[in-house]
């Protein structure tokens, strides 16, 4: 077992450091990174391939890929564009108004549909919109970070936003309604916390020219680009209601009763896509985001290999061993899960830390420790942009958009530009778990 | 030109280039010019052409021909549908979408529709279509050719018409070859442009007007 414990954990370590160093290669590293965890289990007599497979979390696949085909519906039915525009001239083109619209927007569309679909969406439409308003970099920097930021927020605050929450539902460590009613005040007051200090402390457009000449352009070239989309309502409300069903039943079906997540997600979605069928063949056979898929399916192959060593166990055992009183551990816990995730992204520390939140919540109040570490994730996701796949999304979108500001000069957002950003919003959303877990367990929530 | 040039944001030629592709860059050049005149008067509009005009000639003489008079950008599609008669096939050249949209409202919905989408600009290519409800379909420069035959016509967008040379999008020389010619009843060229281009026409192409089977001005 020693052997184990120090062969299985290392597999998955440096997996983990070699997919974040070659992020081209990313799928071929974790998928041999998988194998190999197999394998070792195999000869370390911890279990065949077919056992480790057995172990993984299926459930939780299949409510990814459900929830990420019926967000395609979504796009289909032109409600994402249609949105944006009308945000636009709500906002008059005004580039703070723009901020704060677009922020909230996706804080609320990352509640709903996957991260990355609402990003794709939505970046585009704002990269032209720069164009047409005229950028700096401060502004980029600013915007786009806290638009990012408001994407991971609101991936945690409902149980179907991003893969952290779906794992907390699809593993029945929490019910729909008990993850939401907390976790969505706790994202909110974070949100309302961040976008007050950027939009009105930092306030991005700070140095911007307020023209009425580039907000009339503006305004009226979004109109035109727009002039003649219309919602499908054919698709829009079909896939409405199914998730609206889904949601429900999520609500109120007892899971004990066979009711289980994944199934209401499996009906749901098949219903959403049965509405137009040539168009639900279709999404399935080319929107499916199978490189997603595998990435978790060899993350979870890995974190099972190392669960059979029993080393979760015993890092569960250490954190609740520290000679720190019970409430400190849980400070410790959500601050370490916020860092693993800044490292090695969500998917990995969400995977390997629920094992240990698994023991805490032995000892404390199970919400507190759940929801804890799902906000730590999401404080950890959103302190680099390296840490979730929706940042490096945001910096390849924003190359290919050739931004400018009036100099000519070419505006970017990488790594150093999210920085400071990442490091306010880090420190934001952890302060918000921390205070969140702390009245969990002053109140017995 | 009698007003003073004034002082407008920097950028605009930027902003231009954003969507001169997704609109059409005589339909984008007059959106710039209505809302420059609207906040900055003719002042502004002589600004935007002195400002943008030599990278888009094309904004350059819509400004220029506002300051003239022109207030209004003059289009009538009938002669259009008259030039395509009866092919019940029509592939467009190039995107423009003030004349676009105004041809797709009177031309017979038993005409199948396509547009090649390329373009020098960034495009979102999805949006352009959307906003014509399933009407128009996608073709590319492999596969524009599968639509050729007896009833099928090709339309392209021209920008101003001097004694026998007129110019068009680049994308009308590739597509339309010594072979493809022959495959299409009619070669319509639509003027979107009232006066000839007065700078050197970049982003087009100079080409003869009688290439073209009907030239509609």
């Amino acid at each position: 077992m020693p052997l184990a414990q120090a062969i299985l954990p290392a597999l998955l370590v440096v997996t983990l450091v070699l997919q974040a160093a070659w992020p081209r290669y990313r799928l071929l590293i974790v998928m041999g990174g998988a194998a190999s965890s197999c394998l070792a289990t195999s000869l370390l007599g911890l279990g065949h391939a077919a056992q480790i497979l057995a172990d993984v979390p299926w459930d939780v696949l299949v409510i990814l890929v459900g929830l990420g085909l019926v967000s395609e519906v979504f796009v289909e039915s032109r409600v994402f564009g249609v949105l944006a525009m009308r945000a636009c001239r709500w906002s008059g083109a005004d580039p703070r108004k723009i901020s704060l619209l677009f922020a909230v927007g996706m804080y609320s569309h990352g509640g709903l549909v996957n991260n990355l679909t609402a990003l794709l969406l939505i970046l585009p439409m704002l990269l032209g919109l720069y164009k047409l308003v005229g950028v700096t970099q401060r502004y980029v920097t600013w915007s786009i970070g806290l638009l990012l930021v408001a994407c991971n927020l609101g991936g945690a605050a409902t149980p179907i936003g991003d893969f952290p929450a779906v794992l907390l539902l699809g593993q029945g460590k929490m019910g729909f309604t008990a993850y939401l009613v907390r976790a969505l005040p706790a994202t909110l007051v974070g949100l309302v916390v961040i976008v007050t200090l950027i939009v009105y402390g930092v306030r991005p457009e700070r140095g911007l020219s307020k023209s009425p000449v580039s907000a009339a352009i503006t305004v009226d070239t979004m109109t035109a680009l727009y002039r003649n989309v219309r919602v499908d309502r054919r698709m829009l409300v079909p896939a409405a209601v199914a998730l609206g069903a889904m949601i429900v039943a999520w609500m109120t079906l007892p899971a004990d009763k066979g009711w289980t997540p994944e199934l209401i997600c499996w009906i749901g979605a098949g219903a959403a896509l049965l509405v137009r069928p040539s168009l639900g063949e279709r999404l399935i056979r080319r929107k499916v985001d199978v490189e997603a898929v595998l990435f978790l399916l060899g993350l979870f192959v890995m974190v099972v290999a190392v669960r059979r060593s029993g080393v979760f166990g015993g890092v569960a055992r250490a954190l609740v061993g520290l000679p720190i009183p019970p409430i400190a551990q849980l400070v410790v816990f959500v601050i370490a899960a916020g860092l693993l995730t800044a490292l090695f992204s969500a998917g990995p520390s969400m995977a390997s830390l629920l094992e240990v939140a698994d023991a805490l919540a032995r000892v404390h109040p199970p919400n507190a420790v759940y929801v804890g570490l799902a906000l730590g994730v999401c404080a950890g996701s959103s302190l680099f942009t390296t840490a979730a796949t929706s940042g490096p999304l945001a910096q390849a979108l924003t190359e290919r958009a050739d931004l400018r500001d009036s100099e000519g000069r070419p505006l970017r957002f990488g790594f150093m530009e999210f920085l400071p950003v990442g490091v306010l919003s880090f420190l934001v959303i952890e302060a918000v778990a921390i205070g969140y877990c702390l009245l969990c367990v002053h109140y017995g929530w | 030109m009698s007003e003073p040039a004034v002082e407008l944001p920097s950028g605009l030629d930027q902003a231009f280039g954003a969507v001169a592709g997704e609109l059409g860059q005589a339909t984008t050049a007059w959106l710039f010019v209505r809302a420059v005149a609207r906040c900055a008067g003719d002042g502004g509009v002589a600004s935007l052409a002195e400002r943008a005009g030599p990278e888009y000639p094309v904004l350059d003489a819509v400004a220029r021909g506002w300051l003239a008079g022109l207030r209004k950008q003059t289009l009538d599609p009938l002669p259009v549908l008259a030039a395509i008669g009866k092919a019940n096939r029509l592939v467009v050249v190039g995107m423009e979408a003030t004349p676009l949209d105004a041809l797709m409202e009177r031309l017979d919905p038993a005409v199948k529709v396509a547009m090649i989408t390329h373009s020098p600009f960034p495009v979102d290519w999805d949006r352009v279509l959307d906003n014509y409800a399933g009407r128009i379909e996608r073709v590319d420069l492999d596969t524009f050719q599968n639509w050729a035959g007896g009833k099928s016509a090709l339309l392209t967008f021209a920008y101003g018409h001097g004694d026998t040379r007129t110019v068009v999008p680049p994308l009308w020389l590739r597509a339309c070859g010594a072979d493809v010619r022959a495959q299409f009843r009619a070669l319509v060229a639509w003027n979107v442009l009232e006066a000839p281009l007065q700078l050197y026409p970049r982003w087009l192409v100079e080409i003869d007007a009688d290439s073209f089977t009907h030239f509609v001005s």
